[in-house]
């Protein structure tokens, strides 16, 4: 099996192909991590998919290292455009309010246990679960990623962890 | 222990949700829509080139004109220089050249000074 940083190579010469096969390999962690981030599986995929298209124009500029850091880093300045298309001007901070989603009563009873609990950390806590523990990315890439300093990336993920536990307990116990 | 494992159950389970999404439909809808972007691309670069030739195209017959002209100025300059030199002037440059030889690496110079200018002036 091709790696991915060859794939990116062949796309980068205009192969179609390689480039389908990285939106393949990665599209699952790329949408997951949309959607968690705009709380919408409309707006995360159109997220995703701008992505994957700003990928496909920027694919030369890939410069080895961890795909899935690349291209969740280009998914995250995609997330921060939408916000700021959609006006949502939040501060990311320790204090922040949980940010709650507009959605209706219906879909929100179908919401798995995890993505509620999800829902319910801050917003920071939330960027940071997202990045380090769906998506898989390490506490440094994260704080590569979004900017953030790495302690206060290493201490959103401790605290979302420990709060996600707890509201997964709840659930299971009620 | 790497910092991952402290919360592998965690991301395992958000894992299989990722993994629960199908793949075939986005990967298709991305690729379309690459391939729209690479034809449009290909149509806008392919159609200011096709204009920019065209713009070429037109100044084509002014070029040639213009190359004809420096042509024949410098043929021209070429044909009758030697017979503006009178045999005096021919003498007086050879019996200097061989009196000190700078003289010719002078005129060589400056000879060609004057080709260069006639060959660079298209007017």
């Amino acid at each position: 099996m091709r790696s991915d940083p060859d794939l990116a190579h062949a796309a980068a010469r205009g192969n179609e192909a390689s480039f389908a096969e990285l939106v393949r390999r990665h599209q699952g962690k790329v949408r997951g991590m949309a959607r968690r981030l705009t709380g919408s599986e409309a707006q995360g995929d159109d997220i995703a998919q701008a992505t994957f298209l700003t990928a496909w124009q920027k694919i030369a500029t890939y410069a080895g290292g961890t795909f899935s850091s690349w291209i969740c880093t280009i998914c995250w300045r995609e997330f921060l455009q939408w916000r700021r298309r959609q006006k949502m001007e939040i501060e990311f901070d320790e204090t922040a309010e949980i940010i709650p989603f507009d959605r209706s009563a219906d879909q929100h009873e179908m919401r798995m246990d995890l993505t509620r609990a999800l829902e319910s950390l801050s917003e920071a806590q939330r960027v940071c679960v997202v990045l380090c523990v769906a998506t898989g990315l390490t506490h440094q890439e994260a704080a590569e990623v979004t900017g953030w300093p790495l302690g206060t990336v290493k201490s959103h993920v401790l605290r979302g962890v420990a709060l996600l536990r707890t509201r997964l307990e709840n659930a299971n116990v009620a | 222990m790497r910092e991952q494992d402290a919360y592998k159950d965690l991301s395992d389970l958000f894992m299989v949700e990722d993994n629960a999404l199908p793949a075939q439909p986005f990967t298709r809808q991305v690729m379309s829509r690459v391939r729209q972007q690479k034809m449009m691309r290909r149509f806008v670069v392919g159609g200011l080139g096709l204009a920019g030739a065209g713009v070429a195209a037109l100044q084509l017959p002014q070029l040639l004109a213009d190359w004809v002209g420096v042509d024949k100025t410098v043929t021209e300059a070429l044909t009758t220089a030697p017979t503006e030199l009178g045999a005096a002037a021919v003498s007086q440059i050879s019996a200097a050249a061989l009196g000190n030889p700078m003289w010719l690496a002078i005129a060589a110079g400056a000879a060609l000074c004057v080709f260069a200018v006639s060959t660079i002036e298209r007017a």
